[in-house]
């Protein structure tokens, strides 16, 4: 009895215990669906149809042929060739520009995260508002310095500059704190020493803070690019979730489009595979270039 | 410091950061405030516009040059808002599967967190390694058959079908893992000695000594599920089931051209989420931040 | 090279701290200065403001004949080694050392030359390529030298830069430096708050508590000269006892302790004594009684604690409020005797005073009446 007892206490029964639901409901909905979906991806389903033949490899080699696929990662490529850029670079000057203590601090840095609260959605039903293309804000601002007046969003182009501009909009914030914490990790020594050297403003942002910052710029595009290659929420609003002709195809949304309003899912869960192996291919890519560039400091 | 208290100073400067020395001697304040404040001008633009309008009649509102101060404050535009579509329905939707979520993640990472902290049991490291897996794949590879398990479990179209698949997060139990870690072990062990079990320790020492840590993932879980869109077009039909999110999309569809009601709902459907960020942006910034310094 | 001049230089902080009062002192051209003084002294405040890094309040600071206050750093030609190196983290030694030479663009071959010389000087020639993290303490301590060296400045600015090193190292940095500031006679204002370092360090020592400079001179006056209680607590290791006294018509009485100073004023006064001046009595000779408490032996010295008949008199130079062990009226000293001397605990030895060797302060202002 001693011994039963004893083996209830043990620390094995208790640490599953403790991990038994989340476990269960992780095995659930995080393990099963990854190994499911690559079974998936080797049949024919419309989600609906109980019998799901299997199909081999036929799902993947559709996509070489798969003319919208391509159209949708072109976007889908572009959008993060722009996205990531604009967004990290720009959080790095808008954190050093936020790194000091000046009256209404606190209200700028507000103002900059506030934007990471608001959902995709929200986003962008302000920003179909403000770029309208008659009664729009922005057209308006833009006539001001002579310039304009733009259809945003009734062409392809305009389209896409307007998705990254409200993309933008909401990740800024998150990018600058993650920036504005590794500034602060920065000891502020290490700049007087680099003044006393004679180095300028200019000189010690190159030389110092922008080197030192690597570890955070590698997260950040990492981080971005992932983001990037998976837009969905702001293309689906935008077109309503109609298809041709395809102005803001991205790569997930057509993805959607197979799986859950045309009947391929199986096709769809091939796509899925394959976008998952590239965004892996990618970071791998980006780590492994960045680990070349960047220092890490202790 | 600690990596709390690191986050902390973003929210909230302290002295210990570059302190200005105004060295220009025509301008009575920093030059800085010449590029933050149109800067900040900037990024409240978007909802600042929204609420004026939403405030405007719909004449106002379909004028170009744009009405950038209304006549009068028409706030009818958000009785009128949530009259024209199930708005409440959809608040009262969107508000138990939140809530349900964030509760039952603190309660389940708390849990399976302190387990991988502490606990040494039989297949530890293989588990945890699997945790780290699912974190790795995005939600696309996952969507397709976590809507055929809840077609299955017979939730397709109703709220259990949200809550489901989000009561326990692998990033949640990740973080409060990490954190615990960083809590001197030697309190759990005297309580231990004293004669409390593994969940006495974790209930009446571990927790009340991470409240931080619990408050910044309830705050990151909430604007989560709040805003997510995604998952539930997947699960959820009828419009009566909808999230705030989902409805926003039927509603402007079917209010084309009235932008100031459109407004007026897109206003209500971010309140909860502004009220929850200036009430804990200590919490928001931090949950950021941490994962940046982690990463 | 060149002459660094402080005129009545003040500084208060946004919060109404004064952390330098009226400070002047003029470094001669190619003088090893010592600023010496306890925690939140003005110590490193005033050497902040000599690099620029802080705003003087009120006063001048000069350098080389030029007046600097609105100088900014990059502009004042001098180098700086910090208490934690500050070396850059992301770059070798050699980058680090060529920085703020290129900085100023300075043409390369002269920046290859100036980094080899400095770099055999301080014997870092293996460890150019390394980075500081690969470097171990004294060798990191040894490149933040090197970069300030190889800018070849008008004066050297350290603070503290050897008190993150341990004990053994850090005796034989202090011999380097002096041994490098003979052969380069550089301009040099050092910081530090260990008086030993200070003593054998300073060509003149300036010592400051709250921010007021107490007494400036070479350090064996301001060791044997002491214008204050202050520094006559805090220069000298063990430090000096003080005990308080009376004065009566001439003769001040300390415990068993008594002194006649024809045409002295009457009132209180401390007195003070150096641990090295307290020796046993040889027979005959008026002593004070002193009972042995602890026994420190050194080797080649005996430091000894005990207790004398009296009452202590704080420094301010220390954080310890005077406490008296046991009954009212007795008073810890301290003493070195020879080693060949071995006292045990319990002893009682009466102990010689020489008039000469007695300090006299005025208990109410601190100064030095003799």
């Amino acid at each position: 009895m001693g011994r039963l007892r004893r083996a209830l206490a043990s620390d094995h029964v208790a640490g599953w215990a403790f991990i038994g639901p989340a476990f269960l409901l992780i095995g659930v909905f995080g393990i099963l669906p990854i190994v499911w979906g690559l079974v998936l991806s080797f049949q024919k389903s419309d989600l609906i149809d109980p019998n799901t033949p299997f199909v081999g490899l036929t799902n993947y080699r559709a996509l070489a042929h798969d003319h919208v696929l391509r159209i949708a990662a072109g976007h889908t490529l572009v959008y993060t060739g722009v996205f990531v850029p604009v967004s990290v670079i720009g959080a790095l000057f808008v954190a050093v520009a936020l790194n000091r203590k000046i009256h209404l601090i606190r209200f700028y840095r507000t103002a900059v995260f506030v934007p990471v609260v608001a959902s995709t959605i929200a986003t962008s039903i302000m920003f179909l508002w403000l770029f309208d293309a008659q009664y729009g804000l922005a057209n308006w601002l833009l006539g001001k310095i002579g310039v304009g007046p733009f259809g945003f969003f009734d062409s392809p182009r305009g389209a896409l500059y307007a998705i990254i501009a409200m993309t933008v909009w909401g990740w800024v914030g998150f990018d600058v704190i993650i920036y504005l914490a590794a500034l602060q990790g920065i000891p502020h020594e290490l700049v007087e020493a680099a003044e006393i050297d004679g180095a300028s403003r200019w000189s010690i942002f190159r030389s110092i803070t922008v080197p030192l910052l690597g570890p955070a710029t590698l997260l950040l595009v990492v981080w971005s690019s992932i983001n990037a290659l998976q837009l969905f929420d702001e293309v689906y609003f935008v077109t309503h979730g109609g298809p041709p002709p395809y102005n803001t195809a991205v790569v997930v949304w057509w993805l959607f489009s197979l799986a859950f309003r045309l009947g391929a899912a199986g096709y769809a869960a091939a796509i899925a595979y394959v976008l998952f192996l590239a965004i892996l291919v990618l970071t791998m890519v980006q780590f492994w270039l960045g680990n070349k560039v960047v220092h890490y400091s202790s | 410091m600690t990596m709390e208290a690191q986050a902390d100073r973003i929210a909230w400067p302290e002295e210990a950061e570059v302190a200005e020395r105004p060295r220009r001697r025509w301008l009575p304040f920093s030059p800085w405030h010449l590029v933050l404040f149109p800067l900040a001008l900037i990024m409240l633009l978007p909802l600042v516009w929204m609420i004026v309008t939403s405030l405007e009649t719909q004449a106002e509102s379909l004028h170009f040059p744009p009405v950038l101060v209304p006549g009068s404050l028409h706030f009818g535009n958000y009785p009128s808002a949530l009259r024209s579509a199930p708005f409440g329905r959809w608040f009262l939707n969107t508000f138990i599967v939140t809530s349900t979520v964030v509760v039952s993640n603190l309660l389940l990472c708390s849990l399976a967190g302190y387990a991988f902290a502490r606990i040494r049991f039989f297949g530890r490291a293989a588990t945890f390694m699997l945790l780290l897996a699912t974190l790795m794949v995005p939600f696309q590879v996952v969507m397709i058959p976590t809507f055929l398990i809840v077609k299955k479990l017979g939730l397709f179209d109703s709220l259990p079908a949200l809550i489901a698949p989000n009561l326990v997060s692998a990033f949640g139990i990740f973080m409060l893992r990490q954190f615990f870690r960083t809590l001197p072990v030697e309190l759990e062990e005297a309580a231990r000695i004293d004669g409390a079990s593994r969940l006495g320790v974790l209930f009446k020492i571990v927790l009340p000594l991470s409240l931080p840590a619990l408050a910044t993932l309830a705050v990151i879980q909430f604007m989560w599920t709040w805003n997510d869109f995604l998952w539930p077009l997947i699960a959820v039909f009828s419009q009566r089931n909808f999230t705030l999110q989902l409805g926003l999309t039927v509603f402007q569809g079917s209010h084309d051209v009235f932008w100031p009601l459109v407004m007026a709902g897109n206003v209500m459907s971010m309140i909860p989420m502004l009220v929850l960020f200036f009430a804990a942006q200590r919490y928001f910034v931090r949950g950021i931040a941490t994962t940046g310094l982690k990463g | 090279m060149a002459q660094v001049v402080l005129d009545h230089v003040t500084k208060v902080f946004d919060d109404q701290v004064m952390a330098v009062d009226d400070l002047t002192l003029t470094v001669g051209d190619g003088e090893f200065i010592i600023l010496v003084g306890p925690s939140g002294c003005g110590k490193t405040t005033a050497l902040r403001m000599l690099a620029g890094l802080e705003k003087v309040t009120s006063g001048r600071i000069a350098i080389d004949g030029r007046v600097i206050n609105d100088v900014s750093p990059r502009d004042r030609d001098i180098a700086m080694v910090f208490q934690n190196y500050a070396l850059y983290p992301h770059m070798t030694v050699f980058r680090n050392l060529a920085f703020g030479l290129r900085q100023r663009k300075v043409p390369s071959r002269e920046i290859d030359r100036r980094v080899h010389e400095v770099s055999e000087i301080l014997g870092l020639e293996d460890l150019l390529k390394r980075r500081p993290a690969q470097l171990s303490g004294g060798q990191r301590q040894r490149v933040a030298m090197g970069r300030a060296l190889v800018r070849e400045p008008k004066a050297f600015l350290l603070d503290e830069p050897l008190s993150n090193l341990d004990a053994k190292l850090r005796v034989q940095m202090r011999a380097e430096l002096k041994r490098l500031h003979q052969r380069l006679g550089v301009t040099t204002i050092y910081v530090t708050h260990d008086q030993v370092e200070a003593m054998t360090l300073g060509d003149r020592i300036a010592v400051l508590s709250g921010g007021k400079l107490q007494q400036l001179g070479p350090p064996q006056d301001v060791y044997d000269h002491p214008v204050n209680v202050f520094v006559a607590g805090f220069i000298g290791s063990p430090p000096m006892n003080l005990l308080r006294a009376n004065a009566v018509n001439g003769r001040i009485t300390a415990g068993d302790l008594q002194l006649d100073i024809p045409g002295l004023a009457d009132g209180d006064v401390v007195v003070g004594v150096r641990p090295e001046m307290l020796r046993p009595a040889g027979d005959g000779l008026p002593a004070v009684p002193f009972t042995v408490d602890v026994v420190e032996p050194l080797g080649d010295e005996i430091v000894v604690h005990g207790t004398v008949a009296g009452r202590l008199a704080g420094s301010g130079a220390d954080d310890q409020i005077p406490t008296t062990g046991g009954g009212a009226e007795l008073a810890t000293v301290t003493a070195r005797f020879d080693p060949q001397l071995r006292p045990t605990v319990g002893d009682r030895i009466p102990l010689r005073i020489r008039p000469e060797a007695v300090h006299l302060f005025d208990a109410r202002t601190g100064e030095a009446i003799r």
